[in-house]
C-alpha cells in the first residue's frame, strides 16, 4: 500500500500529542490584526500596558532528534505544521490564532488574500495572492512559486510521507502505466512531477496562474478544499525565476527557503542538535497581517529526555524560563502540576494546559481476520474501558470514546449510542463479560485466538495486562504482540504481519471528518487497518465527499460513525486529553486548536 | 580412624560459617517460593493479573493509598495505573527471573567447562580456534546483538515448536545469555587444564593407556570443581541481574507476565512520587544476589584452605 506512507505523520504515532486549550491559560485573547508590537488594555498577559513584546529567544524542548520534514510538500504532524507554518512556510490560507476552538478553527487568507473564491459546483477554486510577499533572498513570491510548490507532490518518488491531497483532487489522469514490473507504475498520476516532467500539460491544465491569482480544476466537487491547502500547497521557489536556488529535491528539507518572517539558520541533527530560526529581514509584515514575529531567535533543542524535560520546566531556571514543551507532560508528573484535571495549581498557573488533544484513539479489528460481526461486537463488549482509561491517567486521559469523530469536531459529532443500545443493550464502562459470552454463542463459531499489536511503552504494556484480563473474563484468549514504536506502522499495515486487532490513534487533517471516516475505512484513504471493503459503506463515503450542503454532510459522517461503531470496525477507547506546559516567561501559553499547538505565531518572552 | 571426603570436609567448614548457613537458607527460601509461590498464591486470594480499580485513583493512576497502596489488602502495594498487587507480581516474577538465571547458568556452565577442557588439554590448533573464536564472541557488542535479534530469533524459536509468547522469549533470554557468557568460564578452566595436563597422575592414566575422553572427564574434571562451583555461585547472580537488565531494555517477557527487571524499569517511571516501587522488588533482588555472592566467598574459602581471610 503505497500510499500509506503519506498518511503515516498525521497518525498518533507516539501516543503523545499535545492538547488544546479551553480553560487555565491565563486568559489571554488575541490582539486585532492592525496591533503588531505593542499590546493595548484589555491583553491580560501583559505584565504591564503598552510593552513592546519584541525580542528575545522563545526554547522548544523536543525528545525527538530531528524533525520529520522542514519542506512544503512533506511535512505532515499536526506540532510541525504549526510551528512552521508560523514561522518560515506560510500557506495560501491558514487559521486564526485564538484560544476559543471556534473561532481558532476558522479560515482566513494568508498568502491569498481571502478563503479563496468556488466555482458554484466547487470543482473550480482560485486564490489571489497578496501584494508583498518575498522569499527570504528578497526575490518576489510569485504565483508560479505557489504552483511549482503543489507540483512537487507529484515527485513521489522523492518527496516521500507528505500529504497527497493534490494527487487525489487535481483533475489530473491518473497514471497509465499500471504494470507492477514498470518503474514508472510508482507514480501517483499521469504527472509525474517537475523533476521528470512526464504530463507537464495536463499538470498546467489543472494548474493555472493568471498574474496574481491562482486556479486549481478538480476532478469533483470539493466543498472544503480552500481547507486542503493549508496541507502541502505551500509555495518553493520555482527554479527557472530563482536561479541562486540549487536544490529543490530531497535536500530542500533540510534548509528550504522561508516567506515568513524567520529564517533557518542552523540545522543540526540529533541528540544535542538545535533548529535555529533567526529573522527574515526579507519578510515585509504589511503583506502578514497573521504572525506578529515577537521573538529574536526560536531555538529547538532535539534529543532531551522527556524527564530531564519536565524537571527543567517545573524548575524553570535560567534559559528554561523562556523554554515550552514540544511534546507533552510525563504522567507521574501531572499531579505535581494540576490540581485537577482542569485547573493548574497555583505554580503553575498560566503555565500548564489540559484540554482534548486532536486524536481518538481506538482498536482496529482487522475485519477479514475477524469476520463475524458478532465476535468483533463481543471484543467491544468484553473491553474494560473504565480500567484502560484509569491506566492512561483516569480523568487526565480523556473521556471514553463512543466513535472515531471527537465531540471537539463541532457538528459532525453526534452520539453514536454504542455503549447504550447499538449492541440492543447498554454495556458497562467496565465491561460486560457475560453479555460477551452471549454474543459469541449468537455468533455460531467458536472465537478464534487473538493477538494484540501495540507499540511499546510501559503505559501500554499495562493495557495491554487489562486487556488479556478483561477478555480473559469472557474466554477470549488474547496474546500482546509488542512492536518498537518505530516500526508500528510499518508492521501492522503489511497484512501477512499485523494481527487481529491492533492500537491506534488518529486525529483531523482539518476540521471536517470527511479527514477522519474516509482515511479510516477506505482503501482510497490510506489508513484502513480495519481493511474494510463493505460496499455500502465505501459508496456512503463517497456520497457523502459529495455532498456539498455543510449541514447534510456533517449528519452523513455522524451516520457512518455510527454504522461503522455497529459493525465494530474499531473499538473507540479514548477521546484523548493530553497536558502540557512551558516555563514562567513565555507567553500566551494556549493550545491553539487547529494543529493542538502552541500558538506559535503570537508567543513572546516576557521581562 | 575414618578419612573424610572432599565434600565432607567442604560441607563441615561451610556449617561452621554463619553467614554462609545464612545465606544458604535464604537462597532455599527463594527457590522455594518461586516454585511454591505461584501455585499456593491463588489460595491466598493472590492474583497477578486481576487488577484492582478501586485501589488507584480517578485523577492520574496513581494508588490512593500512600506509599504505593500498602493495605492489608495489598501488602507491597499496587501498580500505578491498573492497581495489580506488587507482591503477586513479586512471586510470579521470581519464578521467571529464577528460571532464567538459573538455566542459563547450567547452560553457561556446562558449555564453559567442555569446551574449556577440549581446548585445554588438546592445545595445538584446537586450541588456537578456540580461543579465536573465545575473543570473536566477546568481542561482539553483545547488548546491540541481543537487542537486534530477539524479534527475528523468537519468532524462530517459536517455529522450533516452543509455545508462542513468553515460552519463545525466555527461552530466547536464556539462549542469549549463555551464548555470550561462557567465553569466561571457558578461559579459567582452560588455564587449570593446562597446569594439571602435566601434572603425574594425568601422565600416569596416560601412560596405561586411559581413553582421552576418560582422562578429561574422570581424571581432570574433579579438580577443577572448586573454581567451577565458585564461578557459578557468581555467575548466577549476575544472570538474575542481566535478565533484569535485559527485560528493562524492553527484550524480556511480555505483559501480562512480568519480572524483576521488568517491574524495576517501570518502578523508574515513578520514582519520585513512589519510591516504593522502587525499593521493594530492589531490596528483594538485592538480598538474591548478596546471599549468592557471599556463599560463593564461603565456598571458595571451604573449598581451598589456603586463602584465609
Amino acid at each position: 500500500m503505497p500510499r500509506s506512507n503519506a498518511w503515516l505523520r498525521r497518525a498518533l504515532v507516539f501516543g503523545t500529542t499535545f492538547a488544546l486549550v479551553l480553560a487555565a491559560c491565563g486568559g489571554s485573547t488575541t490582539p486585532s490584526p492592525t496591533t503588531t508590537v505593542t499590546q493595548g488594555p484589555g491583553d491580560t498577559p501583559a505584565p504591564t500596558e503598552e510593552v513592546d513584546h519584541s525580542g528575545g529567544t522563545i526554547y522548544m524542548l523536543t525528545a525527538a532528534e530531528e524533525f520529520d520534514d522542514i519542506d512544503p510538500q512533506r511535512a505532515y504532524t499536526g506540532e510541525d505544521l504549526a510551528f512552521f507554518g508560523a514561522t518560515i512556510m506560510r500557506s495560501l490560507t491558514s487559521f486564526i490564532y485564538d484560544p476559543d476552538a471556534g473561532v481558532a478553527n476558522t479560515l482566513q487568507g494568508d498568502l491569498a488574500t481571502d478563503t479563496g473564491t468556488a466555482s458554484p459546483d466547487a470543482t473550480s477554486w482560485s486564490f489571489t495572492l497578496r501584494d508583498g510577499l518575498t522569499w527570504e533572498d528578497g526575490s518576489e513570491l510569485t504565483c508560479e512559486d505557489v504552483k511549482y510548490g503543489v507540483s512537487r507532490t507529484f515527485a513521489n518518488d522523492v518527496i516521500v510521507n507528505g500529504p497527497t491531497y493534490a494527487v487525489q483532487y487535481l483533475d489530473i489522469p491518473s497514471n497509465p502505466i499500471t504494470d507492477e514490473n514498470d518503474p514508472k507504475s510508482g507514480f501517483l498520476s499521469a504527472y509525474y512531477g517537475p523533476y521528470d516532467g512526464t504530463g507537464q500539460a495536463d499538470f498546467d491544465k489543472a494548474v493555472s496562474c493568471d498574474g496574481k491569482t491562482i486556479t486549481f480544476k478538480l476532478n469533483q466537487p470539493v466543498a472544503d478544499f480552500n481547507y486542503t491547502v493549508t496541507l502541502g500547497f505551500s509555495p518553493v521557489p520555482d527554479p527557472t525565476g530563482h536561479p541562486d536556488l540549487e536544490d529543490t529535491v530531497e535536500q530542500y528539507t533540510l534548509r528550504p527557503w522561508s516567506n515568513g518572517p524567520y529564517k533557518i539558520d542552523e540545522y543540526t541533527q540529533g541528540n544535542g542538535g538545535h533548529l535555529i530560526l533567526v529573522r527574515n529581514d526579507a519578510w515585509d509584515p504589511a503583506s502578514d497581517p497573521i504572525r506578529k514575529a515577537y521573538p529574536d531567535v526560536w531555538q529547538v533543542d532535539f534529543g532531551i529526555d522527556a524527564k530531564v524535560m519536565d524537571q527543567r520546566l517545573i524548575a524553570s531556571e535560567g534559559d528554561d524560563a523562556f523554554a515550552i514543551q514540544y511534546g507533552s507532560i510525563q504522567p507521574e508528573n501531572l499531579s505535581t502540576i494540576f490540581t485537577d484535571p482542569e485547573t493548574p495549581n497555583a505554580d503553575f498557573a498560566g503555565r500548564a494546559t489540559s484540554d482534548f488533544d486532536p486524536f481518538a484513539r481506538y482498536y482496529w479489528i482487522d475485519t477479514n481476520k475477524v469476520s463475524n460481526e458478532k465476535h468483533r461486537q463481543a471484543m467491544a463488549v468484553a473491553l474494560d474501558r473504565d480500567a484502560i482509561r484509569a491506566n492512561l491517567g483516569g480523568d487526565y486521559a480523556g473521556a471514553l470514546g463512543d466513535g472515531v469523530i471527537k465531540p471537539n469536531l463541532g457538528d459532525q459529532y453526534a452520539e453514536t449510542g454504542m455503549w447504550t443500545d447499538l449492541f440492543g443493550q447498554a454495556v458497562p464502562d467496565t465491561g460486560d463479560p457475560e453479555f460477551a459470552k452471549q454474543l459469541i454463542a449468537d455468533s455460531g463459531e467458536p472465537m478464534p485466538a487473538l493477538t494484540w499489536d501495540y507499540p511499546q511503552t510501559a503505559v501500554r504494556d499495562q493495557e495491554a495486562a487489562i486487556l488479556v484480563a478483561s477478555f480473559g473474563l469472557a474466554g477470549i484468549t488474547v496474546t500482546p504482540n509488542p512492536i518498537p514504536p518505530g516500526q508500528y506502522y510499518g508492521i501492522v499495515f503489511d497484512d501477512e504481519a499485523a494481527h487481529e486487532f491492533g492500537w491506534a490513534g488518529w486525529g483531523p487533517d482539518w476540521p471536517n471528518a470527511s479527514t477522519v471516516i474516509g482515511p479510516l475505512f477506505t482503501d482510497k484513504g490510506g489508513w484502513n487497518l480495519s481493511r474494510v471493503h463493505d460496499e455500502d459503506f465505501v459508496q456512503g463515503v463517497q456520497d457523502a465527499l459529495a455532498e456539498l450542503n455543510h449541514a447534510a454532510q456533517a449528519k452523513m459522517w455522524q451516520d457512518l460513525n455510527k454504522l461503522a461503531m455497529e459493525r465494530v470496525y474499531v473499538i473507540p477507547t479514548t477521546f484523548g486529553l493530553s497536558q502540557t506546559f512551558g516555563g514562567t516567561k513565555v507567553q500566551p501559553l494556549y493550545q491553539w486548536a487547529p494543529y493542538g499547538s502552541w500558538p506559535y505565531a503570537e508567543m513572546y518572552v516576557t521581562p | 580412624m575414618v578419612g573424610r571426603s572432599l565434600r565432607q570436609i567442604v560441607w563441615a567448614r561451610l556449617r561452621r560459617d554463619r553467614i554462609a548457613m545464612i545465606c544458604l537458607i535464604i537462597l532455599i527460601l527463594y527457590y522455594l517460593i518461586g516454585i511454591v509461590g505461584p501455585v499456593v498464591g491463588p489460595a491466598l486470594g493472590l492474583d497477578p493479573y486481576a487488577f484492582d480499580r478501586k485501589a488507584i485513583s480517578n485523577t492520574g493512576g496513581q494508588p490512593v493509598l500512600p506509599n504505593g497502596g500498602i493495605s492489608a489488602d495489598h501488602p507491597f502495594g499496587v501498580e500505578w495505573g491498573t492497581g495489580r498487587d506488587i507482591l503477586s507480581q513479586l512471586l510470579w516474577g521470581l519464578r521467571i527471573s529464577l528460571v532464567v538465571a538459573t538455566t542459563a547458568t547450567l547452560l553457561t556452565v556446562t558449555v564453559g567447562v567442555v569446551i574449556g577442557i577440549v581446548a585445554g588439554y588438546l592445545g595445538g590448533w584446537v586450541d588456537l580456534v578456540i580461543g579465536r573464536f573465545m575473543d570473536l564472541v566477546l568481542a561482539f557488542p553483545f547488548i546491540l546483538i541481543v537487542l537486534a535479534l530477539s524479534n527475528v530469533l523468537t519468532d524462530r524459536i517459536t517455529d522450533l515448536g516452543v509455545p508462542k509468547g513468553n515460552p519463545s522469549r525466555i527461552v530466547y533470554l536464556i539462549v542469549v545469555i549463555s551464548a555470550f557468557g561462557w567465553p569466561y568460564l571457558a578461559r579459567i578452566v582452560r588455564g587449570q587444564v593446562i597446569s594439571l595436563r602435566e601434572r603425574e597422575f594425568v601422565e600416569a592414566a596416560v601412560a596405561m593407556g586411559s581413553s582421552r575422553r576418560r582422562i578429561l572427564f574422570t581424571e581432570i574434571l574433579p579438580n577443577l570443581w572448586a573454581p567451577i562451583i565458585v564461578y557459578t555461585t557468581l555467575l548466577l547472580p549476575a544472570y538474575v541481574g542481566f535478565e533484569a537488565a535485559l527485560s528493562f531494555l524492553g527484550v524480556g517477557v511480555i505483559p501480562p507476565d512480568t519480572t524483576f527487571g521488568a517491574m524495576l524499569a517501570n518502578s523508574v517511571n515513578y520514582f519520585t512520587k513512589v519510591p516504593v516501587y522502587l525499593f521493594i522488588p530492589g531490596s528483594i533482588l538485592a538480598i538474591l544476589v548478596v546471599a549468592f555472592n557471599l556463599l560463593g566467598d564461603a565456598l571458595r574459602d571451604a573449598l581451598d584452605p589456603r586463602v584465609t581471610r
